[in-house]
């Protein structure tokens, strides 16, 4: 069987959702292109929360702990009497903990987005145009040879403004849910 | 409370419907009853000797309600230096609800002239080095002209905010335009004055109750919370709205009701940090002079009070209100949001009270028909706004980011 690669391109935000939808529908993931971030889109090609909240709890609890970690270890390490205080001044170290709570919560949301985003993607995009940074928004899908021609009527029944199609080598991978 | 509009509950976008008229007759007398039971309450107090704790309660409910009254005006004088229009003309009403309070409130400050020896020690023990700042006549003075002029901003400030000009404006949220010339010149001298005056009011009023004790952020606590008392009893109001007349109000929207949720749990974090910048301070310094006020709350009986403020006030906003859904999700926004006024109430006791009872909490039938009275006076005067917010907030508008 023999693959080719569909791409829309369309000039209207409500356009792209309406054909994510319809492919959704088909049970075919598409790929998609938008020159502007788009909480229309993201509404359409997902369901369930971004994992980066993850990384951001992680590393928020890793500094957090990192912060007590520090201060009362080097507190009790040296054993310094200031002013009468207890050796573990609490009070004062919560700052140092909410400090580096925020600073590894926040190095991970990055570091999480990064992983998340596939940033920086080393190989070119497959069905990846200029325009669709420009004033376009893409969508593409791998399908059969056989359905191409029920793919590209949806496209153009959605105002796509232009379809592209190009044969697969046999070895290709659908793009399935990364990349987006 | 019962509604006069004709039009009848459909599943669409919130605030398309009539804009609804609000009928309050029964809440009236309610709240006059309140009012009654208050006065004699107070009046017989002062008959049967129990003056002292009469003054204590009224002290701490004028200056309770009186920061949500001006708290929620300074709100909005926020809201249009932002120029947030994301909810509208219902988002100012709401904030304007409660300015009714402020000219009473101005006036139950020179009540304050007639139990002046029972509220403040230094009236019949001057202490000699503050005698020239601590004194009777000069405090009513100059706290009686912030309040005055106060209450004269605040009400040319909701009048001008009423108009017809500056509500089409915050109708029309997708655009750049700026409020009209009467709002952008009496929202920063409004927002300017209330920390001038509060900061004041707070020193006069709460810090001079131990006149050997003082802490420079004090009066930036104060009316920063204040600030976050006003934005907690329009998310209050705002729940209790939606729960009343669903989609026909633009409160139903999650999306209003996520701002509103995030307004509450920002600025309760900014109420904990000031608390805690100056704690730290005096806990590290350990200097008697500034650690007696603390300690004196950090022990019986009035600790279990102190745990409960910054629990009410900080700890469960902060952990509940966290999350996405909470914020979203009404009862939740309106439990947290009630019991944050009952942490600001038990936060202005704490504050006031150990400093004239440090051994004894005084709370009792007084204590309960002070603050019933005070409710009742409260009511009274937000109702009108009341109205108001219920017809700004039915009026067709599409909250911003909502699908059309």
């Amino acid at each position: 069987m023999s693959e080719v690669r569909m791409v829309a391109s369309f000039a209207d935000e409500e356009q792209c959702v309406h054909t994510i939808e319809r492919l959704l529908e088909t049970r075919l993931r598409p790929r998609v292109f938008s020159p502007i971030p788009s909480e229309k889109i993201n509404e359409a090609l997902y369901e369930g929360r971004s994992h980066v909240r993850g990384w951001v709890l992680s590393g928020g609890i890793f500094g957090a702990l990192s912060g007590f970690a520090i201060t009362l270890g080097t507190s009790y390490e040296w054993g310094l009497n200031a002013g009468g205080k207890p050796i573990a001044s609490i009070p004062a170290y919560l700052i140092i903990v909410f400090e580096l709570m925020i600073l590894c919560g926040g190095i991970a949301g990055v570091l999480g987005f990064l992983t998340n985003a596939r940033v920086p993607a080393m190989e070119p995009i497959e069905g990846y145009s200029p325009h669709f940074s420009g004033d376009r928004f893409g969508v593409m899908v791998n399908c059969e040879e056989s359905d191409s021609a029920r793919i590209e009527a949806l496209f153009k029944d959605a105002g796509a403004a232009d379809v592209s199609r190009e044969p697969l080598p046999a070895t290709t991978v659908s793009p399935g849910h990364g990349g987006h | 409370m019962s509604s006069n509009s004709e039009s009848t509950s459909r599943a669409s976008a919130p605030g398309t419907h009539e804009p609804i008229q609000l009928s309050l007759g029964s809440w009236t007398t309610i709240a006059v009853v309140l009012l009654v039971v208050g006065a004699a309450g107070f009046f017989l107090a002062l008959w049967m000797g129990l003056g002292a704790r009469a003054w204590q309660a009224y002290l701490v409910n004028l200056l309770f309600w009186m920061s949500i009254a001006q708290g929620g005006v300074v709100v909005s004088t926020a809201f249009y230096l932002s120029q947030g229009r994301w909810a509208g003309p219902a988002q100012y009403r709401l904030a304007e609800m409660f300015v009714g309070f402020i000219p009473l409130g101005f006036l139950l400050f020179w009540g304050m002239w007639l139990g002046r020896a029972a509220i403040f020690p230094w009236v019949l023990h001057p202490v000699a080095d503050k005698a020239m700042w601590l004194n009777a006549p000069f405090l009513f003075a100059r706290d009686g002209a912030g309040l005055l002029l106060m209450t004269v901003l605040s009400l040319w400030f909701v009048s001008a905010s009423r108009r017809e000009a500056v509500r089409e404006w915050a109708k029309t949220p997708n655009n750049i335009a700026l409020p009209p010339n009467i709002i952008r010149r009496l929202s920063p001298a409004l927002a300017l004055s209330y920390a001038f005056v509060y900061s004041l009011l707070a020193f006069d009023l709460i810090m001079s109750l131990s006149p050997e004790w003082r802490s420079t952020l004090f009066g930036a606590w104060f009316f920063a919370t204040a600030f976050w008392s006003g934005i907690t009893a329009m998310a209050l109001t705002a729940v209790i709205l939606q729960a009343v007349f669903g989609d026909r109000v633009v409160f139903f929207s999650r999306r209003v009701q996520h701002d509103l949720g995030k307004m509450v749990f920002a600025f309760s974090i900014f109420w904990v940090y000031l608390f805690f910048a100056q704690y730290l301070v005096i806990w590290y310094g350990d200097i008697p002079a500034e650690t007696f006020f603390v300690v004196r709350r950090s022990i019986m009986p009035w600790v279990p009070l102190s745990i409960a403020m910054l629990t009410l006030v900080w700890g469960l906003p902060f952990f509940v209100l966290l999350g996405r859904r909470p914020k979203r999700t009404p009862k939740i926004l309106g439990t947290i949001a009630l019991l944050g006024l009952i942490g600001i109430f038990v936060e202005d006791y704490v504050l006031i009270v150990p400093s004239l009872s440090p051994k004894v909490i005084p709370y009792g039938w007084v204590e309960i028909a002070v603050t019933a009275g005070f409710l009742g006076a409260f009511a009274l005067c937000a109702f009108p706004g009341l109205r108001r917010v219920v017809a700004a907030s039915s009026a067709p508008f599409t909250p911003a980011g909502e699908m059309e």
